[in-house]
């Protein structure tokens, strides 16, 4: 007989310690289809997972009934996170379940967020790493189907927009068994193409068949492509992996041929406005200069010499004018003044006083006779009236006092 | 230019006209903005490629073919 033989708890024990260590058993999903289930009074669940190849016996005891949001029952698709370890009362191993989701929409929701998480803190998604999408592409890379919808709409959008636009198409397996490597193999493919923008997308569909677009693989194409990449993944509703690792985000392929493709006829018609203006600023010059030359025209002609002497001829013409005019008035004034002279003179002329019936006497020699003292007796004298001389003998002289 | 973008060549359009719309700027000057914008636009006009495309694919030998619906 063997000496060293061991207890059955020792090797429980051991063997427990195992699994104990074991750090893949110890956070685990298993998924697979419920049978036996049984919900036991104490409020623990006991449940096999079972598959094509066998079955594992589980266990979720009361205080863990939080990771179970449904009624569990037999033939159920499930995903169950937890530890595997040891029982060993009965020396078999089950799985201790914490949490328990039907497969499917929530398994994946979960692995979705978890690489999501783990690429955004590898600063995946940060926008110092994000290529500007060129607004004049001129040959665009398209990794998707070649039959559906997706394909459909970014060649009628780019035909519409721009016939002149190259698009070239990796017709990519966008679902299912090998998805991802066909999409990785795409952009890659496409990157060596000498394109200038690339749109990695499909159409619309469940969250399955999005799948791959939520892949870390495909994430890692587009964040190392060294061409700008434009995500297009179904609706406006569905964001996945390759939006957020992406330089652009468009809702759906249509939007995503918009962004890549510009737009010909706006193009030619923004030409043809910088041609315009550039004219209409020259003419405006042209005109501005022509402008200030007929300016500085009229202001040199009138600083000509010629036009000097025109002026001095007529400033000339207008002092002999002045001068003229000034000589007549003067004459005018003269004349008047004459009249009035003349007008005194006659007033006081002596021949007027005789009127009145005085006369003027001379003697015979001509003197004017003032006073006694001049006449004689018996003298000649001639008497002046207004119209004529009489010839007179003085009769007698005869002082008087007058006054 | 031959090697510019055209986003690069609109940039140095828009260049062009915002000097020639400064006042002080002389007509000899503006003479030459405006040779210079035309010239801008004449290989905007390069850029245009008028050659209409049909789209193409490549395929898993790195061939390429014309796209069949």
């Amino acid at each position: 007989m063997v000496r060293n033989a061991y207890t059955v708890g020792q090797i429980n024990a051991y063997i427990k310690n195992m699994f104990t260590q074991d750090y893949m058993l110890s956070r685990i999903y298993v998924k697979g289809e419920v049978s036996n289930c049984k919900y036991h009074t104490s409020g623990h669940i006991y449940f096999s997972l079972k598959d094509e190849s066998g079955t594992i016996a589980c266990v979720m005891f009361a205080g863990q009934r939080g990771g179970l949001a449904f009624r569990m029952s037999n033939g159920q698709q499930v995903v169950v996170f937890g530890s595997v370890n040891i029982y060993e009362r009965s020396g078999t191993y089950q799985l201790y379940a914490r949490e328990i989701r039907l497969d499917g929409e929530g398994v994946l929701f979960e692995r979705f967020q978890a690489l999501k998480q783990e690429l955004e803190e590898m600063g995946m998604f940060s926008a110092e790493y994000k290529k500007p999408v060129p607004r004049f592409a001129r040959r665009v890379g398209v990794v998707t189907a070649p039959t559906g919808a997706a394909v459909r709409d970014i060649m009628n959008i780019a035909r519409r927009r721009n016939p002149y636009v190259q698009l070239i198409l990796y017709p990519a397996q966008v679902q299912g068994e090998g998805a991802k490597e066909s999409i990785v193999l795409g952009i890659e493919r496409l990157a060596c193409e000498d394109i200038d923008v690339m749109i990695v997308g499909r159409g619309g569909g469940s969250i399955e068949d999005l799948w791959a677009f939520n892949e870390e693989e495909v994430a890692r194409a587009i964040f190392n492509c060294p061409v700008p990449v434009i995500s297009a993944v179904g609706h406006e509703t569905d964001t996945t992996i390759a939006d957020f690792v992406a330089d652009l985000r468009a809702p759906t392929p249509s939007a995503a041929a918009e962004l890549a493709v510009f737009d010909y006829r706006q193009t030619q018609e923004r030409c043809r406005q910088y041609r315009q203006r550039l004219g209409s600023l020259l003419e405006g010059k042209v005109q501005f200069t022509r402008m200030r030359l007929k300016g500085y025209e009229s202001k040199l002609g009138f600083l000509h010499p010629g036009n000097k002497l025109k002026e001095n001829r007529m400033r000339l013409a207008e002092l002999e004018d002045r001068l003229r005019g000034r000589m007549k008035e003067r004459i005018r004034t003269s004349r008047q003044r004459l009249e009035i002279y003349i007008e005194r003179i006659n007033g006081l002329s002596p021949l007027k006083k005789l009127n009145q019936g005085y006369a003027y006497v001379q003697d015979e020699s001509g003197h004017a006779l003032k006073s006694i003292r001049q006449a004689e007796e018996g003298k000649k004298i001639c008497v002046h009236v207004t119209d004529g001389v009489i010839y007179a003998r003085t009769e007698q002289v005869k002082e008087e006092h007058y006054g | 230019m031959a090697n510019q973008t055209l986003e690069e060549l609109f940039e140095g359009l828009e260049t062009v006209i915002g000097t020639m719309e400064q006042p002080e700027v002389s007509l000899e000057e503006s003479f030459q903005l405006y040779h210079r914008g035309m010239e801008l636009l004449k290989s905007c006009n390069n850029r245009l490629d008028k050659i209409e495309k049909k789209m193409l694919v490549l395929d898993d030998e790195g061939e390429m073919h014309e796209f069949e619906e």
